[in-house]
């Protein structure tokens, strides 16, 4: 009976939500007024970023960035906190067939290189440093999942994600004290479409990269060890 | 003289992110931390006071202005907030020092500032979108925090906390989504220009879905399941912090949201009413616990009740007291709970009934609970009763008899179980059992400051009020604040 109570008023809402989404114009009508508009006349010309994508996600809203940063920070942190033991917990798992650790140990370094070209190219191609760090973590996963006796060191990661993320807010402070504005675009802008472009957003990219890759094998590598 | 004040979101933040290679400098370096980087907002936001009082301070980021960029918009209620926070922060930081032994001391100190750092930035910003950022900086550390000691009633605690808050952050997240999608925008002065165009069936959605999803912050009924279990399982101290700082930005969003963004008048009776209730349930569930936090963490709640009917008002007098009673709030509650912690401690029970005589035993403890009871219950000349005088009158002056009426009787009921624990603090035989630790001079140092604040309010308040009306100005009257951030730079 809850249930049904639960459903009914599950499906009016969701019916509610729906309407309402549905009534707000999208397509070019949408694109060519408000903010959206100007991001894209002049997001390539302004920030240098072939990738307009970026310009938004590390430029015009870099704040946010930066903020979001701090959210998945706070998710490994906290998940530390939570999963803390005195003594060191190994992986539960049995080791892989021997078909999965030979392949993991030829696609390893290409995972690895394919996330780092993928934040070093954010300002060019899609991507950034988000997925180029989600993708260096899988790396590593590949790894914990083929060899139980695959460790990643926590001191190092925890000073990879501690310099990645403070490298972030002192590119933004550079800004404030040679631009006036927090996070602002100090460095030239360079040729558009080239590696060497764009300012501070390749930089940015970089940091992220490194700190969401580190954070990401982190939690990982903190979740599968499940018994002492 | 003041720096920017984007660095009272950015210096925490990066603090936060070296904590780790600091601890391997040194065990004690983590700890201070929060002190320092928390003081610092603490001075920045009275250095930027007589500023913002006049007209609010536009900070851009990165060298776009606004509505392209994101943008600080420091008025005078962001401002007054930010100190609020700030204090109670600092005070609670201070306490922290001593306070935490439980492993990892580092990343508590690291959660704890951020969550402060995520309720400064909500209140300081001008973009609703990097609101939401930030409440889900601050809502993501007090889970985590909420948990801390790891035990079974914590993780409960936290886990039903977790729930509801990511519920909560699913119907922001929609709600911005409608309102980007229909205005183009999401500076807040540029919304509130634009949305009087848009269809209102769509803004009405948008409203309910925002209300909703900051009204489990501010602790609204029925969206406050979380509070009792996560105020009374948290450590103290968190306990404490949840009642001056996380729903204090909650509270301003929300404000933020019925005053400045939307447009509809119906919405304040609506705030009024969820007020009333709120009160009225919040208090009527104190008087029957039998755990002296829980007590404190539904009387929170009853407090936020009348901060709602305040602002249901919808009158710059109301406006005012509502402020006012979140700042004693924001004060009183952590000085409740840092005695009542140690006050549980000592005791060895966190039932009420253990109390008994306390005041003979623990007389500095018992006082400061004691004291911050006569204030939150209202008692002449303490700054509580300068907060609900000005509300309950400003209701009456509204036309609202009944809620008034209400409001009181709620009022009578919280005057009822705390005099009930001072009560048994003082009057009551002692029991047999003794602990003998001392309670550290840093916790002593945090409950004078506090304590001192509330005298100081109640002796002084039409100091206070000079503070708090043009915040209330800036909320009833949005024309000036809309103008300043569409100007800037100009």
């Amino acid at each position: 009976m809850r249930k049904a109570i639960a459903v009914i008023f599950l499906g009016i809402i969701g019916y509610y939500l729906l309407a309402t989404f549905f009534n707000i114009p999208f397509g070019i009508a949408r694109v060519l007024d408000g903010v959206g508009f100007k991001y894209l006349a002049m997001g390539v010309p302004d920030t240098g970023a072939a990738n307009v994508v970026t310009s938004i996600v590390v430029n015009f809203r870099g704040f946010d960035t930066l903020g979001e940063v701090t959210v998945l920070f706070l998710a490994a942190t906290g998940m530390g906190a939570l999963l803390h033991h005195r003594e060191p917990m190994k992986r539960s798992r049995q080791n892989a067939s021997i078909i999965v650790k030979a392949g993991a140990r030829i696609l390893f370094p290409l995972i690895i290189i394919l996330g780092a070209y993928v934040f070093v190219h954010g300002h060019l191609t899609p991507g950034g440093g988000f997925q180029g760090g989600a993708i260096i973590a899988s790396g590593f996963l590949l790894m914990f999942m083929s060899y139980r006796s695959y460790h990643v060191n926590h001191v190092v990661i925890s000073r990879v994600e501690s310099l990645a993320g403070s490298t972030f807010v002192i590119i933004g402070l550079f800004g404030l004290v040679y631009g006036h504005s927090f996070l602002a675009n100090v460095l030239p802008l360079g040729t558009v479409n080239t590696l060497f472009s764009a300012g501070v957003i390749p930089l940015i990219y970089i940091a992220v990269g490194f700190k969401v890759g580190s954070e990401l094998t982190g939690l990982l590598d903190t979740m599968l060890k499940t018994v002492k | 003289m003041y720096f920017d004040p984007v660095l009272m979101i950015a210096l925490p933040l990066f603090a936060a992110f070296l904590i780790p290679l600091l601890g391997r400098v040194s065990k004690e370096i983590p700890k201070y931390v929060p002190v320092v980087m928390i003081g610092f907002n603490l001075y920045e936001s009275i250095m930027m006071l007589p500023h913002s009082m006049v007209k609010p301070i536009i900070v851009i980021i990165a060298a776009w202005k606004p509505p392209l960029g994101i943008n600080l918009t420091i008025g005078a209620l962001g401002n007054v907030l930010a100190l609020i926070i700030s204090l109670v922060g600092f005070v609670v930081a201070i306490y922290n020092v001593r306070f935490v032994q439980k492993e990892p001391t580092e990343k508590y100190h690291m959660l704890y500032m951020l969550m402060v750092a995520g309720a400064t930035g909500m209140v300081l910003t001008g973009d609703l979108f990097n609101l939401f950022v930030f409440l889900e900086i601050t809502s993501i550390s007090s889970y985590a925090l909420t948990a801390f000691i790891r035990d079974r009633n914590g993780a409960e605690a936290a886990f039903k906390y977790l729930l509801i808050g990511s519920l909560s952050s699913t119907f922001v997240l929609l709600g911005i989504a409608l309102i980007y999608g229909t205005t183009g925008t999401l500076n807040m002065a540029d919304i509130a220009e634009k949305i009087q165009h848009v269809d209102s069936k769509i803004t009405i959605v948008a409203l309910i879905l925002l209300v909703t999803g900051f009204g489990v912050e501010s602790e609204m009924f029925p969206l406050n399941g979380w509070a009792p279990d996560a105020y009374s399982q948290a450590p103290t101290a968190i306990g404490a912090a949840f009642g001056g700082i996380v729903v204090k930005a909650g509270v301003y969003a929300l404000a933020r949201l019925i005053y400045t963004i939307f447009n509809f008048q119906g919405v304040f009776f609506f705030i009024l009413i969820m007020g009333v209730i709120t009160l009225l349930i919040a208090e009527m569930s104190a008087i029957r616990q039998k755990q002296l936090k829980r007590m404190l963490a539904f009387s929170s709640i009853g407090q936020m009740g009348l901060v709602l009917i305040a602002l249901g008002l919808a009158t710059v007098r109301g406006v005012e007291g509502g402020l006012f009673q979140m700042f004693n709030h924001a004060m009183i509650k952590p000085l409740l709970f840092l005695s009542a912690g140690y006050l549980v401690y000592y005791s060895g029970s966190k039932d009420i009934s253990d109390l008994d005589g306390m005041g003979r035993k623990k007389p500095l403890l018992s006082f400061f609970f004691a004291f911050g009871a006569f204030a939150i219950m209202g008692l002449p000349p303490l700054s509580g009763f300068w907060s609900k005088f000005i509300i309950i009158s400003e209701t009456i002056r509204g036309g609202f008899v009944v809620v008034a009426a209400l409001a009181l009787f709620g009022s009578v009921i919280e005057a009822v179980y705390y005099l009930r624990v001072v009560g048994r603090l003082y009057f009551k035989q002692p029991n047999e059992s003794e602990k003998t630790k001392y309670v550290h001079a840093s916790a002593i140092l945090a409950m004078s400051v506090l304590a001192l604040v509330v005298l100081f309010a109640g002796l002084f308040p039409d100091m206070v009020m000079s503070y708090l009306k043009p915040a209330a100005t800036e909320l009833v009257d949005k024309t000036a604040y809309i103008k300043a951030v569409l100007t800037a730079g100009l």
